[in-house]
């Protein structure tokens, strides 16, 4: 019994300082990429897509990329993907994009 | 991100294809180890190309050998390959160095001198002065002081206020400012006589001071003083004491003079005459150097020569010191031409009318003009040409004691 309350009681800590982290950026109006490090997003137009503060990418294929962030993982999808650049803080991805998509 | 492609293509990169089946894998690790890649694109399903700076190519071994993937390289682009291209040609390299050191010799030498302000009688003094200095066209710029050769100048030549000698380029420029001579000092207490310039007959004399020594119609050779300039004044009432006063004479003398010239008259006298044919002689001209172009020697046992440059034109209307010297020579035949009696007699008129032009005097005028022939024992003829003159004869001279 101890124990699960405990283990909720954890869970529920984990969930708060999840929380904290954002209310603290929404209270101090600062970016979330800025505070913890969640990933930004940018599309510009159609043809690229710049991610900051990702982990690593998981899947590389033809029209399909997978990349590891902290918030989960972001697939995108489209024709002729190709990784522009990749540094440890931020990779463009070029290419036809169709779709961007979180938890997939 | 353009600068640092730019970066990237001076420093060199590869285009490389990397084979295996974790290329994801050696990807994240590449970037954990801060190699940066760019423009990845899947060939297949096991290869993909991409592209990495020198460095990190150098740096990706242990990255493959994680993710057991094989590395090749496509291609090498940048400035390095590019140069290294060339480190083989040798002739190419030769030629750059030759091409260096030319620049840096041409640079390093006078071309030009330029001199600028003052009368034109001093630019060939101070032209002299930089020979002896041995400084001309050609002469290197290493080694020269233009303090110390614009103080030499300002030594060895006179008339000159100040000289500022300064090299722009490949140019030595000397900028000199005249000084302005003090005008001669005439002192007052001294005596000066009016003195004969030359033989003459005196017509009209002027004395404004000095005590006139001659008379008109007075013959008077040259040197003879005309006005003293001791005045001498009998004092009877002091027992004919002689009172001096030295003074300036001034005044005009008015005589006449001859001027003659003799010439003998020749039935005979060459005449040269130019033919049609001339011969060039080309000369290949690099500053003040000469040097001969390979041709014929001149064909002509009389000739007559003029020579003229012809310099390669540069931009905004310069002449580069680099050229032809055209040497033109005519061929001359000399003719012994006879006169007839008459003839030779005009011309040994002109001849003689011709040297006493030279020696007139400039402020007098000319009264008289006289010919005559004489003849000489020997037969020969003379044409004799007198021209009598109306002149001042007189001239200042400090009295000597």
């Amino acid at each position: 019994m101890k124990r699960g309350i405990h283990r909720i009681k954890r869970a529920k800590d984990k969930e708060n300082s999840k929380n904290l982290g954002e209310k603290l950026a929404r209270l101090f109006e600062i970016p979330g990429d800025v505070i913890g490090s969640r990933p930004k997003v940018t599309a510009i137009g159609r043809g690229e897509v710049l991610i900051e503060n990702f982990k690593g990418i998981m899947d590389f294929k033809d029209g399909m990329i997978r990349i590891n962030t902290n918030n989960g993982v972001i697939k995108i999808t489209g024709n002729d993907l190709k990784i522009r650049e990749i540094t440890s803080e931020e990779i463009i991805i070029g290419g036809k994009i169709s779709n961007i998509d979180y938890d997939a | 991100m353009f600068l640092v492609h730019l970066w990237n293509y001076i420093r060199g990169y590869v285009i490389i294809v990397v084979t295996g089946k974790s290329i994801e894998r050696f990807i994240n690790i590449c970037t954990k180890r801060q190699i940066l890649l760019w423009d990845i694109v899947r060939k297949d399903n096991e290869s993909a190309i991409m592209k990495a700076s020198l460095r990190g190519f150098k740096l990706m071994r242990p990255a493959a050998k994680k993710s057991y993937c094989r590395v090749h390289i496509l291609k090498k682009c940048g400035l390095i390959f590019f140069l290294n291209r060339f480190r083989k040609r040798r002739g190419l390299k030769l030629g750059f160095l030759i091409f260096i050191s030319l620049f840096a010799l041409s640079t390093s030498i006078i071309w030009d001198i330029e001199i600028t302000g003052g009368k034109p009688e001093i630019a060939p003094k101070v032209m002299e002065v930089l020979k002896v200095e041995k400084i001309g066209r050609g002469t290197f710029k290493m080694g020269l002081n233009p303090k110390a050769l614009a103080s030499k100048i300002a030594l060895q030549v006179d008339g000159i206020a100040w000289v500022g000698v300064e090299l722009k380029g490949v140019k030595l420029k000397v900028s000199i400012v005249d000084s302005v001579s003090a005008p001669a000092l005439i002192r007052n207490n001294e005596p000066f006589n009016l003195v004969a310039e030359r033989d003459g007959l005196i017509t009209h004399i002027e004395v404004y001071a000095g005590n006139p020594l001659v008379k008109e119609g007075e013959t008077v050779r040259k040197g003879q003083v005309l006005v003293s300039g001791k005045l001498q004044n009998m004092r009877p009432d002091l027992g004919d004491f002689v009172v001096t006063k030295d003074v300036h004479a001034l005044g005009r003398i008015i005589a006449r003079t001859w001027y003659e010239s003799t010439v003998p008259v020749s039935t005979t006298y060459t005449q040269r005459i130019r033919t049609d044919r001339s011969h060039d002689t080309v000369y290949l001209r690099i500053l003040d150097w000469k040097i001969k172009l390979p041709g014929k020697k001149v064909p002509f046992e009389i000739k007559e020569t003029t020579s003229f440059d012809k310099m390669i034109a540069g931009p905004f209307g310069l002449k580069l010191p680099i050229g032809l010297t055209i040497e033109k020579s005519f061929e001359i035949i000399e003719k012994q031409v006879n006169l007839t009696l008459d003839e030779a007699i005009r011309v040994a008129e002109e001849t003689a009318r011709a040297e006493l032009a030279k020696s007139l005097p400039t402020d007098g005028k000319v009264v008289e003009e006289k010919l005559s022939h004489v003849e000489g024992e020997d037969g020969q003829r003379y044409v004799k040409v007198v021209i009598e003159c109306e002149e001042d004869i007189a001239s200042l001279v400090p009295v000597i004691e």
